[in-house]
């Protein structure tokens, strides 16, 4: 009898506590499409699709949880060299690639204070990655600056080809297969290691009704191998194609502002971004971005979107022709696009569709938001430089967000 | 020609132009706010519009992520994209 009343309590608080318990949950799922197409090869092609979940508990925790994939196929360039023209890739392979990553989060929230933490774990045939991430957020001077600090820790792997028989560095092979990666007893491949440390302190000021502002910074500290283990690099006249090499030690800097400037009259916000960036490598770069939001009817939301990005080149980053004539830099020689000097120009639009439960109606669901966006990236490169034959990308996304 | 030549220094020219913009803030906040008053803060009932989805800096927090997976494998520079939590006190 005392045991039925005591079950009876237990249930009865549980259902008192079940409304404000699960007051507040989003759930999101989104699919990223990438097309990339090639002048000389079939180009690249990602999906992406994604799910997160979030609920805060009670009035101060929060947990969260999510799975992403990454559907990747298309044709990589199997050796950078010097050929005329655009061609300056020379062979492709044919390739498909699935990866995934699961994360869980956790938060504790009060008025003017905050910490989280974060796990995630992704894999792949040859790439494998754990990522802590811990962060704190307080507010001050009557909650107008938000002073934030976050640092992430990645312990990752990858899969090498075995080039311990190699007499020198123009020996090094590159990766064939990732059929044996990460299995033991076997002597074809190695697991190679990337530790990476990221620390972003941000400071938020509530500059006016109108105007919100976030300075800040990122310092990261890579450490590991950070080449394509698969890629090859011409070096010199003689054709002589090793694995591609990179230093294993890299510091990357950058400082940003961002700007939210509210135009009420209108039912809009126009928000700005500015990024500097430099690393050990010295590749430096400059970004600007700018976004523009209006509502067009009351559960129409538009955006418009501008992106600028101009970099140079890693200080040992030679063309094709350059590495064949003149030779590498000291003894690194890579093929990789992201190290060449470019600049990026990016647009698009996204429209979005929300609907919100009014204050009088009793429903389950809060908020219903589905979203649509496109953006158009185009490169501009060298015609030697790595994957000049792929001058633009198309990047569209279906999105929806359910909170209840 | 003293002018020309005064100008001709950049150095004074910046220490010119950082007091002008000085005054100019000093002046804009003499009309509304006394020093250690605190007016020049934003207050709760202020924050009508900095509340909206589309004022904060940390929403589409999942669209970002997506945004950045795209772009971080084909630049060479990451970082400095904006953290996330920086709100307005809007909550």
């Amino acid at each position: 009898m005392q045991l039925r009343a005591t079950a009876l309590a237990v249930v009865c608080l549980l259902l008192r506590g079940a409304a404000p318990v699960w007051a507040d949950v989003e759930a999101a799922s989104r699919v990223t499409f990438f097309r990339e197409p090639g002048n000389s090869n079939e180009g690249v092609t990602v999906v992406h699709p994604q799910t997160d979940v979030n609920a805060v508990l009670g009035e101060s925790l929060s947990i969260g949880a999510g799975y992403e994939v990454d559907m990747v196929s298309g044709a990589t360039p199997a050796i950078y060299s010097a050929q005329s023209g655009v061609d300056a890739i020379s062979g492709a392979t044919k390739f498909d690639d699935f990866r995934q990553a699961a994360r869980a989060a956790l938060g504790w929230n009060t008025n003017t204070v905050g910490v989280n933490a974060a796990y995630s774990y992704g894999w792949e045939s040859d790439y494998r990655s754990h990522t802590l991430q811990v962060g704190a957020k307080g507010d001050f001077l009557e909650r107008n600056f938000t002073l934030g600090l976050a640092y992430t820790r990645n312990l990752d792997e990858v899969c090498d080809q075995n080039n311990e028989a190699a007499q020198g560095l123009l020996d090094l092979k590159p990766l064939v297969s990732s059929a044996t990666c990460f299995q033991t007893g076997q002597r074809t491949t190695v697991t190679r290691k990337v530790d990476i440390d990221t620390l972003e302190p941000s400071l938020t000021w509530t500059a006016t009704p109108k105007l919100l502002l976030q300075f800040g910074a990122t310092l990261q500290l890579l450490d590991g191998f950070q080449s394509s283990p698969y890629r090859r690099v011409v070096v010199n006249f003689q054709g002589q194609a090793p694995q591609e090499r990179l230093p294993e030690q890299r510091q990357r800097y950058a400082l940003f502002v961002r700007g939210n400037w509210a135009f009420p009259s209108i039912r809009g916000a126009l928000s700005m971004g500015a990024r500097a960036y430099r690393d050990s490598w010295d590749l430096w770069s400059g970004t600007l971005d700018t976004w523009f939001n209006k509502y067009l009817a009351s559960k129409i939301l538009v955006t418009l979107r501008g992106r600028y990005h101009k970099q140079t080149g890693a200080v040992f980053f030679r063309s094709g022709p350059d590495l064949e004539i003149k030779g590498p830099t000291g003894e690194y020689w890579t093929g990789d696009r992201e190290l060449a000097p470019m600049d990026t120009i990016l647009a698009g639009f996204k429209l979005a569709y929300i609907s919100k439960r009014g204050q009088e109606q009793q429903a389950f669901l809060e908020e219903v938001e589905i979203n649509a966006k496109f953006d158009g990236l185009i490169y501009n490169l060298d015609a030697n430089a790595p994957n000049a034959d792929r001058p633009y990308a198309l990047i569209a996304q279906l999105g929806a967000a359910l909170r209840f | 020609m003293a002018l020309r030549l005064f100008f001709e220094s950049r150095l004074r020219f910046a220490v010119l132009a950082l007091a002008l913009v000085a005054t100019a803030a000093g002046c804009g906040t003499s009309r509304t706010a006394r020093p250690g008053s605190r007016s020049w803060l934003v207050k709760p009932h202020q924050r009508e519009y900095l509340a909206d989805r589309i004022m904060r800096l940390d929403s589409n927090g999942q669209e970002r992520a997506a945004d950045q997976h795209v772009l971080v494998t084909r630049e060479g520079a990451v970082g400095g994209g904006g953290t996330a939590g920086g709100g307005c006190g809007c909550n």
